[in-house]
């Protein structure tokens, strides 16, 4: 399938924003699957300075400083990506008792190493209740791929979906305790509870196709850019998206922009600046899916997006200045 | 007169079976440690209490202190520096030995931090598991490829050691990304040295000068052949170690940077100073990797420069050591150190490490879960900026049953190894005037230059504070001790202080940063501001003192007390003059490395002062008032006299005058206005310390006229407001961006014009009025001055709204 994606990212500040330094994680990222045919970024008001590299995981990161003042900022990503992802039998996949020592074991250091993918990160603690409640459905006799794929229903069943309930700032734990979240938190939870179990999980941003294929529901997140997770299922397998969102593999409809340890590696807008007041800010996506590599890529959307509170990263600096 | 060889067979009997590093198993004197010991034993007490108080004074005089972080919201404390006496010896043949080891040491390091941000051997071909990376928080992505370029990593580190019983040196740990201590270590060594100046000379002491010498050059080579200054990067004045760096940036001639007085600007870094901004290529690093950078690394950081991990990957900014080095702190490396040195060095190495277990691994848990009792856990991996979770306490591991320890071992292991409980050597310390042995561990320090790796000859010895402590650390008590290494040569003389190479010649200290440059600012005005409360406070004690009814004038001065914050009886002055010191105090003490150490210690003396009249219940405000006043013209005549007339001294100069013209205006339009009350001319007169001045001039009465005239208009009067007026102007104009000849800023403009109004001003014009304009003008000024000079960055600290 070949998707042309928006996105749109605005801030409109209180007050006028003296210096700002921005890194962007907004292009979708080549990978096994999925192929970049062309992606382009436009900063406005253009950035005094801007640069576009790749980050340690293989994600385009684009930085972005602003010397001037502005008293707002937008974004726009504009891409086409073609995403056909193997086909994954779930049947083949290795007993999930063997996985942990598989990852444990593993001797590579590349950036798609299990050995990344383990243990504590800045946003993944590994509480006990997380470790005790993703070990119910972890099934170790059962195939991996089934195991963790029951993990992700459960948490679509149990958790509420509630955006507002929580914020970009929140933990898995209060999360987990809340049971309800947006699909960052969902990601956050079932990365812990797989890692609390030996298992290599990582944190996954993307878009999800906006309108469902005919006789399909239309899925959770697609409005915004979502979040799912991607678990190791042993060296032959690989690496497999799973949504707990909406409690499915990630297929054809999930285009990957970032992956990493958890949000903190992927923030599609992380920034330092320097502003008084509060600031407000939109978040718009819009993907359409089509067949045909030979189309123009339209010139405007009409977006079909919603508004909602973005989730960006970006701190502020308050200049009061007192004795 | 005692003599110490008496009390040499009570050290002796003191000592256990462990290993001492004075006394020989036979119980005789080890020949290295003789000299030292023949001329403690052949003093009289008196003396050797009178050097060791010597010392002691140095390290007072010099400001010397540690930050002891208090629990929860305590705030930290300072301590007084624990320098112990006398010095750890140690034998020069056994040092040519370990410092042997030590480069190789160092050696091995550097290869193993190389493969990690480059090719990742060692976990490729199984040395060690991937996890000791993969989940280590200072396994910096961003930096992945760092090593592969061949430029070393690590050049300054550390190394803690202990002496086992079989006289072996052992590494109890690496100190990789910016070790602590080689400052204290030449303060220790500074102060010993006024202990024992002649004892040091005859034992011919290894100077440690040589290796900072030699360190700096190689910063400077670094940085490469037009660079004039190096920065030493601290995390700011709240960090325990902060006096350390300022001291080591004072000695090396480094300018101290935080991380706000950087900016990134396309591939480059650079200094905000007061002059724009300055290229910056070397940084020699004591803030934690994780803060560098908040866009990059840790997000929470407030002590950290956007960007900074651009310019590093650019290779414009060389920092010391090399962000993501404290990789090597891991103590769950220490597990796989033969096999470590095999892959990397091919050979063994020559120093032990400490036995140690990672428990990520099923065979070393099934041993440390046997061997519990005699074993010691401690986390695998240096610690997150950000941590989320750590280990119990140990007290907890200790209560925990079988279960719940294999319950730990088996959730936790990959964070935990277990240690074996180092048996240390024992070294002699006078505690309360009698040698005793007490466990000591060693922090021995190593710089790399073209040439390889050179070791400090002396180091960091830490004396623990109980007979058998199990962890020596000044964080948790304990002591300190120079480190002497003897030799047969008399040393060359050398210090780096004067000496100056070419590179230093004739160089003006340049731009300031901005940073600093506003807290020169404000300890001008801080103190300025103490000085007048105090002069006010005098006034109002003398009045009342004196049996007078408080009246309408005595109201006027309380009114202008409680503008500064100070309330006069029934309120508490004493309280409002503390707060006003210390804002004084506190703001030196962030800029130590740019201010003489008398000048900081007077503004603490002066703290301490109005400490101790607190806790006295009969203070008696003139004799306070007056002691105050003493010292603050004491640290007026320090500034005055000993700092150096650069730009640093204008930027405090130029606090101290607009403060002092603000207050004088304030004072004269408050006492003036309306009917003046009784006695307000005088006081007027008091305050501006002018009635013998006044008599001098005036052969007349105190008239309203000449009494403004004195205080207000004269330019002669150091204490008139026209007399500040003009030397703000004074240093304002050699400020930089004032040049004659351009286009006058709006700053010099207003100044400019000030002071033409009060040089034409009429005495009889001079009413509240006049007097509360010129107060305008100045705050005016202020504003200016701070936003030309001072507000190139934003202030980060208390005093800032943050929200996400």
């Amino acid at each position: 399938m070949i998707y042309d994606l928006v996105l749109k990212i605005g801030h409109d500040y209180a007050g006028s924003v003296a210096d700002a330094r921005h890194v962007l994680r907004v292009r979708p990222r080549t990978e096994p699957g999925q192929r970049v045919v062309s992606s382009a970024l436009a900063v406005a008001p253009e950035p005094d300075e801007s640069f576009a590299e790749a980050d340690f995981f293989g994600n385009p990161m684009d930085s972005a400083t602003l010397y001037r003042p502005h008293s707002r900022l937008d974004l726009e990503m504009r891409a086409r990506v073609e995403v056909s992802r193997r086909a994954v039998d779930l049947a083949a996949t290795p007993p999930l008792g063997r996985l942990a020592d598989a990852a444990r074991l593993c001797r590579s250091g590349g950036p798609d190493a299990p050995m990344h993918f383990l243990g504590r990160s800045r946003r993944i603690a590994l509480p006990d209740p997380v470790r005790t409640y993703a070990a119910e459905c972890l099934d170790n006799e059962a195939g991996a791929g089934a195991a963790i794929l029951s993990l992700a229903m459960r948490i679509k069943a149990d958790f509420a979906y509630r955006p507002g309930a929580t914020d970009v700032g929140t933990g898995a734990a209060a999360a987990f305790a809340e049971r309800r979240g947006v699909c960052q938190d969902f990601a956050h939870v079932m990365i812990a509870g797989l890692r609390a179990n030996g298992i290599p999980a990582g944190y996954v941003s993307g878009f999800l196709r906006t309108d469902p294929p005919p006789g399909q529901p239309r899925l959770e997140g697609a409005d915004a850019m979502h979040a799912w997770v991607t678990a190791w299922l042993g060296p032959d397998c690989g690496w497999v998206g799973f949504d707990p969102t909406n409690g499915v593999l990630a297929g054809d409809g999930h285009i990957a922009v970032a992956l990493g340890r958890d949000y903190d590696d992927v923030a599609p807008v992380a920034g330092v600046l320097v502003t008084a007041g509060p600031q407000r800010s939109y978040h718009a996506v819009d993907v359409v899916p089509h067949e045909d590599p030979s189309l123009p890529m339209r010139e405007t959307s009409a977006t079909s997006a919603s508004e909602k509170p973005s989730s960006s990263k970006d701190r502020k600096i308050s200049s009061t200045f007192s004795l | 007169m005692t003599s110490e060889s008496t009390a040499l067979p009570s050290y002796a009997s003191l000592v256990g079976v462990g290993r001492d590093e004075m006394i020989a198993p036979g119980g005789g004197v080890r020949p290295h440690y003789a000299p030292l010991l023949n001329a403690l034993s052949t003093m009289p007490r008196s003396e050797r209490e009178a050097r060791f108080s010597s010392a002691r004074q140095y390290l007072s005089e010099a400001g010397v202190f540690h930050q002891v972080y208090g629990s929860g919201d305590a705030a930290e404390q300072t301590h007084e520096w624990p320098l112990a006496q006398p010095p750890l010896v140690l034998d020069p043949a056994e040092w040519a030995t370990l410092s042997e080891g030590l480069v190789q040491r160092a050696e091995f390091l550097e290869r193993v931090i190389a493969d990690l941000y480059g090719e990742r051997r060692l976990v490729r071909d199984g040395v060690i598991p991937g996890a000791l990376v993969g989940q280590n928080p200072e396994f910096l992505r961003p930096l992945s490829q760092q090593g592969l370029s061949g430029a070393p990593l690590i050049r300054f580190i550390a190394i803690d050691l202990g002496r086992g019983p079989d006289g072996r040196w052992w590494v109890l740990g690496d100190r990789t990304q910016a070790p602590s201590g080689a400052g204290f270590a030449l303060e220790n060594r500074v102060a010993t040295s006024k202990a024992f100046p002649d004892i040091s000379r005859e034992m011919n002491v290894e100077r440690l000068a040589p290796f900072f010498m030699r360190f700096r050059d190689t910063l400077y080579d670094l940085a490469g052949p037009d660079v004039t200054r190096i920065g030493l990067l601290t995390p700011g004045p709240h960090n325990e170690t902060y006096y350390e760096h300022a001291y080591l940036a004072r000695y090396l001639g480094l300018l101290l940077l935080e991380g706000g007085d950087l900016v990134v600007h396309h591939d480059r870094a650079e200094v905000r100073t007061v002059d724009g901004f300055r290229p910056i290529r070397v940084l020699w690093r004591r803030l934690d990797a994780d803060f560098c950078d908040p866009l990059e690394l840790f997000g929470g950081s407030r002590i950290g420069t956007p960007g900074f991990l651009r310019a590093v990957r650019s290779g414009a900014l060389v920092t010391v050591n090399a962000l993501g080095s404290g990789l090597l702190e891991t103590a769950g490396l220490l597990a796989f150190q033969p096999a470590l040195a095999r892959a990397t060095i091919g050979t063994e190495l020559m120093l032990p490490t400490i036995a140690t277990w990672w428990c990520g691994q099923e065979a070393a848990r099934a041993y440390v879960t046997a061997h519990r009792e005699r074993l010691q856990l401690a986390p695998a991996f240096p610690p997150a900026a950000d941590a989320a979770a750590g280990l119990p306490a140990a007290e907890e591991i200790t209560r925990l049953s079988a279960r719940g320890f294999d319950e730990l071992m088996r959730r936790e292991g990959t964070a935990i190894v277990a240690q074996e409980v180092a048996a240390l050597s024992t070294a002699p310390v006078f505690v309360a005037g009698r040698l005793e042995p007490r466990p000591v561990t060693l922090r021995v320090f190593l710089a790399r230059d073209r040439d390889g790796w050179h070791v400090m000859p002396g180091g960091f010895a830490r004396i623990s504070d109980s007979r058998d402590a199990r962890v020596v650390s000044l964080q948790r008590g304990g002591g300190s001790t120079d480190v002497w290494i003897p030799s047969d040569n008399p040393p060359r003389p050398v210090t780096l202080i004067g000496t100056g190479g070419t590179r230093f010649a004739r160089r003006l200290p340049g731009a300031v940063p901005a940073r600093a440059a506003d807290n020169l600012y404000w300890l001008g005005r801080y103190a300025e501001r103490c000085e007048v409360a105090t002069r006010l406070l005098r006034l109002y004690g003398a009045r009342t003192g004196e049996g007078w009814k408080a009246g309408e004038l005595e109201m006027r001065i309380g009114g202008l007390l409680a503008e500064l914050g100070v309330t006069v009886p029934p309120g508490d002055p004493v309280r409002g003059l503390l707060a006003l010191a210390r804002q004084a105090a506190d703001t030196a003490s962030r800029i130590r490395d740019r201010f003489s150490p008398d000048g900081w210690r007077t503004l603490r003396e002066i703290v301490r002062l109005i400490v101790e009249a607190q806790d006295d219940d009969g203070t008696e405000l003139v004799g306070l008032t007056s002691a105050i006043l003493t010292h603050l013209s004491g640290f007026a005549g320090l500034v005055q006299e000993n700092m150096y007339q650069f730009l640093g001294w204008r930027f405090m100069q130029s606090g101290r005058s607009l403060e002092r013209a603000q207050m004088s205006a304030r004072i004269a339009a408050s006492l003036l206005s309306g009917e003046p009350p009784e006695g307000a001319l005088e006081a007027l007169l008091g305050f501006s310390d002018s009635s013998v001045t006044y008599r001098r001039r005036y052969f007349v009465d105190l008239s309203r006229e000449t009494v403004v005239d004195l205080t207000v208009l004269d330019p002669l009067n150091p204490r008139s407001v026209a007399f500040q007026a003009n030397a703000l102007f004074e240093a304002v104009s050699a400020l930089p961006g004032m040049d004659a000849g351009e286009t006058p800023d709006m700053l010099f403009r207003r100044l400019a014009r000030l002071r033409v109004r009060l040089q034409t001003a009429e005495a009889q014009e001079v009413a509240p009025a006049f007097l509360t304009r010129i107060g305008g003008d100045l705050a005016d000024i202020s504003d200016l001055f701070t936003r030309r000079y001072l507000l190139s960055s934003p202030r980060r600290g208390p005093g800032h709204e943050e929200s996400e």
